[in-house]
């Protein structure tokens, strides 16, 4: 409409290219175009971008700012910002604008025509499809079958003409099953119990739902499987990706999770705390569950989040990124980061339905401006306590402030002293200066040691307990599609909503003062999403199992792998929701199947080599957790964690750059770990972003621990030598091989029996006659001091111990 | 024999597929790959100046900014940033003298004697530019790509692309690496391709790899131990006939077992002549950290490594930079270059590409962050605006300054350079198609370049 007041669309056109194209290009695309940066939002490579702006009024030079920016005559806001334009050019800029400013150019962020998303197509894709309940076939072998898993897995076995694999021996499902579990090896009085008893008869099955019952009751279950929900969430005790900025409250976060799972709390019930908590915790009363529920959001801003760019807009946006990627990648399997930029490539979603959900967490706070130089922080949100609490909290406080009124004390007295030295030594002779000047500088020492101190006591005084956790924005709002994800460079407002081709109704709609996290809680923790549910229990499937009944565990979309058995996915995801999203009933159900008991050994060669139809149970590497852990067990020497701060901020030595208004923020260094945090479980010890794990947490980064920058529901399983010169000289392995000869020497008497008591402690099953011998020999041919500790060494390198079977 | 082919057989003990996931290895992934095109070099190595090298200072002075040194001057800037220490834009006139080398006249100070001496074998990429000015995503972002996230890092991601032509030792190594382990990660791409963190032993204590001691202090109880978990091993492997995990494991524990002498060989120099040394300047205090490093570099280079990092740190002058910059330079300037006439004599400089370069580079004006400090005492602040980096060997233009930033030394202003564009010539000239090389991962093809990079055909040879 514009382009048709002055000017024939022809010539204008023709003007533009030669006139006023050049100009643009040499004079103004470096700071407003898509290939430099888009000062002011003001884009002048395409007709699109200098419209969105506004300063370029078509037909009116008065009207437009564009032209008072050239003539402004002020260096300081003058455009170009150094050198005036020449008049000439000047003069064609603003001809072309009275002309009504023709621009033939299509926009620069479209280039071609876009080829435009088809929601409704998109909706057949099988993950896109309502979840069916389906109802377990019939199959030839009607005897195997334990559960209803069993069915819908040997029904496709006998359709490819293939059988199950014989049970594992009790030995082996126990170890299987314990470790899975908990990431604990069975104890040697476990093993008793449940072997003892003769052969398996068809009412021996409560024997088995027995040692599952208790394992998924131990605290060591949500030890566990919290550590496989961290994997999802980027979670590490440090912000941010510089520096080393410490995450003080993180914990409080990793212990909900591990409270979550061991509570069995609902499944949709856990998705919803974290992302709303914050404003679903208005509608309790309770102290502790309002405590809980805030703390939940950490799952929001405790993964990969930029603290420190010197472009907060910039920041702000990247952040939403990460919390949107995050969130589809953990609850929806979807890759939601590429649509950030523009319409996802394969699969059917489009800058409208990121938009439409990145507007919610516009209107979400997540970090502020610290006094710190240019560095922000995530949101430290005071947490309600009970009037026990805070009365604890009350005493400890003044005890702190006593404690730093002593040292002050002490420290004046000091300083006191010192400046009676300086004095002597103003006026003391040379004999006697160096033993003044020792004892001077001595107190010297002692002033400094004092001061930082006070000051960490102060940085760290008692105060209202807090989790990093987010809030809503006093005025949420709809937010503007980006271009190419340029948070200056801005589209049209998109109403917020959901993905669509996920969605089966009307949206449910966003009370005009809230962000709508609540609405998107409710949309994801949805029966009806048909999403959720499926990704959800084919990461615990895969856990179980080896490998996911689809094997893009984190990926449903168009390019992700389609799953091997479809009905029994949609079984178990409508059986899930049916049981109110218990994920304790879901694996119990799945690790009582006969699937999951069967042997691991490869029958019929050839067939099926990727065990696709699960005609045997898939091997695991054990992870670093396990394998730290089970270690520390099998020696006696892990320690019950009493849970609360996985860094050891109490020492002064680990912390640095304590005043509030230095460059950078406070900072940690770890000189020192707590003697127990060498006998805590893994998931305890702290996650280092920025460098190696510490201490004896090092395992991790040796066994494939997930980066904590990568959300990632699978870890890689990799045999490198790292792996092997750590199981041959690292002296972690050491000290637990020495703590284990201990052990057995000490409780146990006769080569045979400690022999007996090593096999069953370390491998979980009797030591058959060949190795007797075979360590008889070891232990014959090596020094007596060391030979049992070699022979825990070898036991506790070897594949049996770091594989479960 | 052949000095190379000694040293490949020397190396040989270091294991076969030293860094190999061996478990994942139906086809090996570190076998040696045709180039997609012809390449003008068949290895790297990157000299990561860490911390942000001053190129004001060293190549790229300003007269605006000597004639107003102290002065206020009005750069245009980035309006939507903060700012700390440098909000008063004081001029900082550069601290040496800048002079015209070689004979192609290449403008380097005094301050680095050394690289002025190898000016015509160099190429001077003046008006580099990249997207963020804090250490850690910057760093991220030229090892990686990206400035967040895990992604591969360049050495991967060549060692991906083109394999190793040694097959005992790993396709990229690291010599003295910033602790980031992201930054030599391999990501999504197999672990065969993570970056080999190598520390050369300072001393009796230290051990260039981590776990390469023999904690039972015993070599002949260690096999014998080793020979008892290998029966285990077996024993177990027959029981389940068949298992490519079980088999990968058993034979990296071979492998370590060798690496603990094969090892320390690798990386002892004593073999080195003294006049080798004494180019690389070993033995002078202030840079023989470095000189080693370097030394080293070139051997794991000529033995076949694909890509080697030298990361040398103490770049980032915040503050009293007269006092701080010479120093730094003065512990890499001679290491560097002398790297550089090392492989000339050696015939190896035509067909292995070296990169020399900071995570970005530093202003043109002052920062004082005590706001109070006399302008002697300033320091700079980063500039991923505009830096300089080096390259010298494998295809590239010898003696060429290339880019040329504004009056302030602050925006590039011709023949512009971004890391994506260096990330996508550096694979271009070892015959890689930045655009080709791509992994499939959650859905999608990812590229070191990510959907950007073009080559900088105007370097090439």
């Amino acid at each position: 409409m514009l382009l048709a007041s002055a000017a024939p669309a022809d010539e204008g056109a023709a003007f533009f290219e030669a006139q006023v194209l050049p100009i643009l290009k040499n004079r103004c695309y470096e700071c407003h175009s898509h290939e430099g940066r888009i000062d002011g939002g003001l884009a002048l490579d395409s007709r699109e971008g200098w419209m969105d702006g506004g300063s370029i009024v078509p037909g009116s030079i008065g009207r437009s700012r564009f032209s008072q920016l050239l003539r402004i005559g002020d260096p300081a806001k003058q455009m170009p910002p150094k050198h005036r334009l020449p008049d000439l050019e000047i003069a064609m800029l603003e001809t072309w604008i009275a002309m009504g400013a023709p621009d033939p150019r299509v926009s620069a962020s479209a280039g071609k025509k876009k080829p435009v998303i088809d929601i409704e197509a998109g909706k057949k894709f099988w993950s896109y499809q309502p979840v069916c309940d389906q109802r377990p076939p019939e199959v030839k072998d009607a005897s195997w079958p334990l559960t209803n898993v069993d069915r819908f897995i040997l029904a496709k076995q006998e359709a490819a003409g293939l059988r199950p694999a014989g049970d594992a021996d009790r030995f082996t499902w126990l170890r299987r099953v314990s470790l899975d579990l908990t990431g604990l090896p069975p104890t040697p009085e476990m093993i008793g119990q449940f072997v003892a008893g003769g052969a398996d008869t068809s009412d021996s099955s409560y024997r088995y739902a027995r040692v599952v019952d208790t394992l998924l009751n131990s605290s060591a279950f949500g030890e566990r499987w919290a550590r496989h929900w961290l994997d999802l969430t980027g979670y590490a005790d440090q912000i941010g990706t510089s520096n080393n900025v410490f995450a003080e409250h993180a914990w409080r976060y990793r212990d909900y999770v591990i409270n979550a799972f061991n509570n069995d709390k609902p499944f949709d019930q856990f998705i919803r705390e974290q992302i709303a908590g914050d404003l679903l915790a208005r509608h309790e009363s309770n102290p502790a569950r309002q405590a809980e529920m805030i703390t939940a959001t950490g799952f929001l801003v405790l993964g990969d989040v930029e603290i420190v760019a010197v472009d907060k807009l910039k920041m702000e946006y990247d952040l939403i990124d990460n919390q949107l990627g995050k969130i589809g990648t953990a609850f929806l399997g979807q890759t939601l980061g590429c649509v950030r930029c523009h319409d996802h490539k394969f699969d059917p979603i489009a800058m409208q339905d990121y938009y439409a959900m990145a507007g919610m967490f516009r209107s979400t706070s997540s970090t502020y401006k610290t006094d710190n130089g240019v560095w922000s922080s995530v949101n430290k949100i005071d947490l309600p306590e009970t009037p026990g609490q805070k009365a604890a909290r009350l005493r400890r406080l003044a005890e702190n402030d006593a404690s730093i009124h002593l040292r002050e004390a002490e420290r004046d007295e000091a300083a006191k002293s010192k400046a009676g030295f300086d004095k002597q030594l103003a006026t003391a002779s040379g004999d006697q200066k160096p033993s003044l000047e020792k004892q001077r500088d001595d107190l010297d020492k002692k002033i400094k040691a004092l001061n930082g101190q006070i000051e960490h006591a102060k940085f760290f005084a008692p105060v209202a307990a807090k989790a990093f956790a987010v809030h809503d924005v006093e005025k949420p709002q709809d937010m503007r599609v980006t271009i190419r994800g340029n948070p200056y460079a801005l589209g049209d407002e998109v109403r917020r909503g959901f993905m669509r081709v996920a969605m089966w109704d009307a949206p449910e709609v966003i009370p005009a003062n809230e962000s709508g996290r609540v609405q998107l809680a409710n949309w994801i923790a949805n029966r009806r999403n048909p999403l959720t549910a499926r990704v959800t229990v084919n990461r615990i499937w895969q856990k179980l199992f080896g490998e996911g009944i689809v094997r893009s565990v984190d990926y449903f979309g168009t390019r992700g792998d389609p799953p091997t058995h479809p009905e029994l996915l949609d079984y178990l995801a409508s059986n899930f929701m049916r049981h109110g999203w218990s994920v304790k009933q879901l694996i119990r159900e799945l690790v009582l199947s006969r699937t999951y008991r069967q042997c691991s050994t490869l029958h019929a060669t050839g067939a099926d080599p990727d065990n696709r139809l699960l005609t045997r149970t898939n091997r695991q590497r054990l992870d670093a957790e396990a394998i730290r852990d089970s270690m520390l067990a099998i020696t006696g020497r892990l320690t019950t964690c009493g849970r609360g701060p996985a860094l050891p901020l109490e020492y002064p030595e680990n912390v640095t750059s304590l005043s509030p208004k230095a460059v950078n923020p406070p900072a940690f260094s770890f000189k020192k770990l707590r003697p127990i945090q060498d006998f805590e479980r893994t998931i305890y010890l702290p996650v280092i972003r920025s460098a190696g794990q510490p201490g004896s947490a090092k395992l991790r980064d040796v066994f494939d621990f997930t980066q904590p920058a990568l959300i990632a529901g699978r870890r890689p399983e990799t045999a490198v030598p790292t792996q092997a010169l750590f199981l041959l000289n690292s002296d972690q392995i050491r000290t637990r091989a020495t703590e284990l000869a201990t052990l057995i020497t000490q409780s146990t008497s006769g080569t045979s029996s400690r022999l007996d008591a090593l096999w069953l402690r370390v491998l979980n099953r009797p030591i058959t006659g060949a190795e007797r011998d075979d360590a008889a020999k070891l232990l014959a041919e090596l020094p007596a001091e060391k030979a049992w500790i070699e022979l825990s060494h070898a036991l506790l390198s070897s594949n049996e111990f770091l594989i479960r079977m | 024999m052949s000095r190379r082919s000694w040293l490949r057989r020397t190396a040989a003990g270091f294991g076969a597929l030293a860094f190999h996931d061996i478990a994942h290895s139906a086809s090996n992934p570190l076998a040696e790959r045709a180039a997609a095109f012809p390449a003008r070099a068949k290895r790297v190595i990157f000299l990561f100046m860490s911390g942000g090298p001053s190129q004001p200072d060293l190549f790229d002075p300003k007269d605006y900014i000597a004639r107003m040194h102290g002065k206020t001057i009005s750069a245009p800037v980035n309006t939507n940033e903060l700012r700390v220490g440098t909000d008063k834009f004081l001029a900082l006139a550069a601290q040496s003298a800048v002079r015209p080398r070689g004979q192609s006249g290449m403008m380097i100070s005094d301050l680095l004697p050394h690289t002025a001496r190898i000016a015509d074998e160099i190429c001077l990429l003046r008006a580099m530019h990249a997207d963020n000015n804090q250490h850690q995503p910057a760093a991220l972002q030229f090892q990686t790509g990206v400035t967040a996230e895990a992604r591969p890092s360049m050495g991967s991601w060549i060692s991906y692309g083109l394999g190793t032509e040694n097959q005992n030792l790993p396709g990229f190594i690291t010599i003295h690496p910033d602790s980031d382990t992201r930054l030599y990660g391999s990501s999504f791409l197999p672990a065969a391709h993570q970056g080999t963190k190598v520390i050369i032993p300072g001393g009796e204590k230290d051990s260039p790899i981590d776990y390469l001691r023999d904690i039972g202090g015993d070599a002949k109880v260690q096999r014998a131990r080793l020979d008892f978990t290998q029966r285990m091993n077996r024993r177990l492997l027959e029981s389940v006939r068949t298992d490519a995990r079980m088999e990968g494991m058993i034979e990296s524990m071979e492998i370590a077992f060798r690496m603990q002498t094969a090892t320390p060989e690798l990386v002892d120099l004593s073999r080195e002549t003294e006049v080798t040394k004494r180019l690389y300047g070993i033995g002078r205090p202030e840079c023989d950290k470095n000189a080693r490093a370097c030394l080293l570099a070139r051997r794991l280079s000529e033995a076949g490594v694909r890509f080697v990092q030298v990361t040398m740190g103490g770049w980032d002058h915040h503050g009293d930079i007269r006092n701080a910059l010479p120093k730094s330079c003065a512990a890499s300037d001679q290491p560097c270059a002398g790297l550089i006439q090392d492989l000339k004599s050696r015939g190896l400089l035509e067909d292995t590409l070296v990169v020399w370069s900071g995570e970005f580079g530093r202003t043109p004006w002052s920062q004082d962050l005590s706001g109070t400090s006399p302008i002697e005492k300033h320091g700079r602040e980063h500039q991923p605006e505009s830096f300089c980096t080096w390259m010298a060997g494998g295809g590239v233009k010898p003696g060429l300054t290339y880019g040329a930033t504004d009056d302030f030394g602050f925006k590039p202003v011709s023949e512009k350079v971004h890391l994506h564009d260096l990330h996508a010539t550096i694979l271009h000239l070892v015959g890689l198609d930045h655009t080709k090389l791509t992994w499939r991962h959650m859905g999608r093809d990812f590229r070191l370049t990510d959907i950007f990079g073009e080559v900088v055909s105007k370097i090439l040879a």
